[in-house]
């Protein structure tokens, strides 16, 4: 049990300077969140445009993805937005392909137990799980708007985000042995997994990425559009190799959903 | 169920879990908890071969709109404050899974656990360095004190 409480000790001067800082990170939260959808509408590439406007290196990628892609939908940057992104993109992508939603349903609805048996609560995780079978049934009735809809109640997008998390929590530990390579510092798999998985408005990281997508079997395209030299923003795909059905765009500390021309 | 939030439905299974099976040495206080469901008070015993056996403490929760997903407020409170290097003695504790490192899947009975765990693991009674500053500054909230986790094997 010594694992998730190391703790004590505040930093005695500055206290009130800290409360200061911790209430202006709050404000800024929420104007961000009363600002911006969970997931927005579907939008042209060069709105992206108008955000690097003095920035010939973005510009360009901005262009070749134009090129690729034909829209893109954002996601709000509340450190959620890997997950939420991933789950909006596959399950709508879910809906044009029945015979991989059935798959996908009778996965999710096995992924309880397995679980339950990595050693979470039951009633806490019954919660969750049901919820999000709720919002996987809807992919059945194929109605792209209600999909949208609930993806922007946070009361269900939430709970799918937190199931997500915790199924990549799941995958983590279970093949402990292969990623205990890719943690960085001190921890264990069980540890980065308390801290860094499980909390929500943790942000993502290519761990995170290759888990969830190994752990679905969902094939995941990130295009990383950042400083580098190249003149496209360059695709890594999770799990590598296997066929793409979610496509997503990386800017430094956030992800939004892309869709492929 | 009719008309109750996710939250209150949450919360009552949590209270009837805790009801039937209490973690070692604690007691909720059930009717209160069922007249306000957002704050429960936790009677809680210092266990057995530990610096706390023999002594009672009071731990009380505050639940916001938003649990699971944001954290309870978990402080001790009544007459007798564990005395305890992450316990502040205005009852306010420094454990990371009460701030940044909370999770919707985590519970009241998770919390308690890590609470038992702290306690049993002390081998000094002492309150943290910076206590009499601390509880002449801090907000009345705990959740709202940028709290430096450090790990010192206490």
């Amino acid at each position: 049990m010594d694992n998730n409480h190391e703790t004590t000790a505040t930093k005695p001067e500055g206290l009130e300077q800290d409360e200061l800082i911790i209430q202006q990170h709050r404000e800024i939260e929420k104007e961000i969140s009363d600002s911006i959808l969970l997931i927005g509408q579907k939008e042209e590439l060069t709105s992206l445009e108008t955000e690097y406007i003095n920035d010939p290196v973005y510009l360009t990628k901005i262009q070749d993805l134009n090129k690729k892609y034909k829209c893109m939908r954002r996601a709000r940057p509340d450190g959620n937005c890997f997950f939420r992104s991933f789950a909006f993109a596959y399950f709508e992508y879910l809906m044009d392909h029945n015979e991989e939603y059935k798959h996908f349903k009778e996965r999710a609805l096995k992924s309880k137990d397995e679980l339950i048996s990595c050693g979470f609560t039951q009633f806490t995780l019954e919660d969750f799980h049901d919820t999000f079978m709720e919002v996987v049934n809807l992919i059945g009735e194929g109605q792209h708007e209600k999909l949208y809809d609930t993806f922007n109640m946070q009361g269900y997008s939430d709970y799918v985000v937190v199931y997500l998390r915790l199924i990549t929590s799941g995958q983590l530990q279970k093949d402990a042995e292969f990623y205990k390579h890719f943690i960085e510092g001190d921890r264990t798999v069980v540890e980065f997994c308390h801290q860094e998985v499980e909390p929500m408005f943790k942000e993502s990281d290519h761990i995170h990425i290759i888990a969830l997508s190994t752990a679905l079997n969902v094939g995941v395209r990130v295009r990383y559009m950042d400083r580098g030299e190249s003149s496209e923003a360059i695709a890594h795909d999770f799990p590598e190799g296997s066929p793409v059905c979610v496509h997503l765009l990386y800017r430094p500390g956030h992800y939004d959903i892309l869709y492929s021309r | 169920m009719a008309g109750k939030t996710p939250s209150e439905k949450r919360l009552h299974k949590e209270l009837i879990s805790l009801v039937k099976e209490p973690p070692p040495g604690m007691v909720v206080d059930v009717d209160q908890a069922e007249q306000n469901l957002n704050v429960w008070t936790i009677n809680m015993q210092g266990a057995e071969g530990t610096l706390y056996d023999g002594e009672q403490f009071q731990l009380q929760f505050k639940f916001g709109t938003s649990y699971p997903f944001e954290s309870p407020e978990v402080t001790f409170v009544g007459q007798n404050i564990p005395v305890h290097p992450h316990v502040y003695s205005n009852g306010h504790i420094c454990l990371s899974i009460l701030t940044d490192d909370w999770s919707p899947a985590l519970s009241v009975q998770s919390v308690c656990l890590s609470i038992i765990s702290m306690l049993s693991s002390c081998k000094e009674k002492k309150r943290p360095p910076d206590n009499s500053f601390y509880i002449k500054t801090c907000n009345k909230n705990p959740k709202k004190t940028k709290w430096w986790y450090h790990d010192d094997k206490v």
